[in-house]
């Protein structure tokens, strides 16, 4: 049977996801609004961007209990070709801006 | 050769199930991993844009009501809590509760479009247009069109698929499978919304 049958809400994993998401985006706006050092608050703000990421497609869409190979699938699919269009992108964005206003 | 064919196909041939997973749930799963794709891309751009331009970018606290985009981000995180109960409901068979949730998923799905609509007409109305706007670099009212639109977009046909299995899961004619893929889709619109709310307005 399921594990209400046990006396555990099943929907419990979903409103502790929400209380930590709520966490992390109070901390992220607390971040922004104390004006943290730029140094500081970039990579402060991406890895808890990154943190929220795993844990609405961990947590919400169930990616943890898929086959690796799904987990493998999206993550080189998406955070690979992302990286590697920004990394491709970041010499030619120095090339436009060094270059003179029109 | 017969034994070597067959170990190929042993290694690469898949199966029927490469991914564990039924086949909806696979090309669900590539759907949003190409979708993924369009906004990694959209992503891209716009940090090409503000790294590239040679007039200062705006500072995202004069132009938007912060506290308002929280408020945005705390619908969207709401309204993906109530998709997952949604999606265990329908797995239990608990039907009634499966629309329930599903309409508080509809309402908050409602709300950030109400509020995006708000913040757009906003927008417009202290003059920022695609190519211009009033606080510093012209790329900034392209990126968040471009940007705002395109999830703003995606949140709409969000709430429509969600209607939709609203009306069949009350009639009983959705097996929980497809709230599962309704909630899947849900969830990557939420996932997105963490990308943009960090890299536009916060960032």
């Amino acid at each position: 049977m399921s594990d209400a049958s046990h006396g555990e809400n099943p929907y419990r994993i979903y409103w502790v996801s929400w209380f930590i998401l709520l966490l992390i985006t109070v901390a992220m706006l607390g971040a922004e609004a104390v004006g943290l050092p730029r140094w500081f608050a970039v990579p402060f703000l991406l890895a808890f961007m990154m943190v929220k990421a795993v844990m609405i497609s961990g947590n919400f869409m169930h990616l943890r209990f898929e086959h690796r190979r799904m987990w493998w699938m999206v993550g080189v699919g998406l955070i690979a070709t992302s990286l590697i269009l920004f990394v491709f992108l970041v010499p030619e964005t120095y090339n436009v801006s060094t270059r003179s206003a029109p | 050769m017969h034994d070597a064919a067959t170990l190929d196909a042993a290694h690469w041939g898949g199966g029927v199930s490469p991914f564990g997973a039924t086949w909806q749930k696979t090309m669900m799963w590539i759907f949003i991993v190409t979708d993924g794709l369009l906004f990694a891309g959209l992503l891209c751009g716009y940090a090409f844009l503000r790294m590239s331009s040679h007039t200062d970018w705006p500072h995202q606290a004069e132009v938007f009501s912060i506290p308002f985009i929280a408020l945005m981000t705390f619908i969207l995180i709401t309204s993906s809590a109530t998709m997952g109960c949604a999606v265990t409901a329908a797995q239990r068979n608990d039907r009634a509760a499966a629309t329930r949730f599903l309409l508080f998923t509809i309402v908050g799905g409602l709300a950030f479009l109400g509020c995006q609509a708000y913040e757009w007409t906003h927008f417009i109305h202290d003059g920022a247009r695609l190519t211009t706007n009033p606080w510093g670099a012209p790329q900034f009212g392209a990126s968040f069109f471009v940007l705002t639109g395109f999830h703003g977009s995606h949140v709409l046909s969000g709430v429509t698929i969600l209607i939709i299995t609203a009306v069949r899961s009350a009639m009983g004619r959705t097996p929980a499978q497809n709230v599962e893929m309704a909630g899947l889709y849900w969830h990557f619109v939420d996932l997105v919304w963490v990308f943009i709310f960090t890299l536009f307005y916060l960032l």
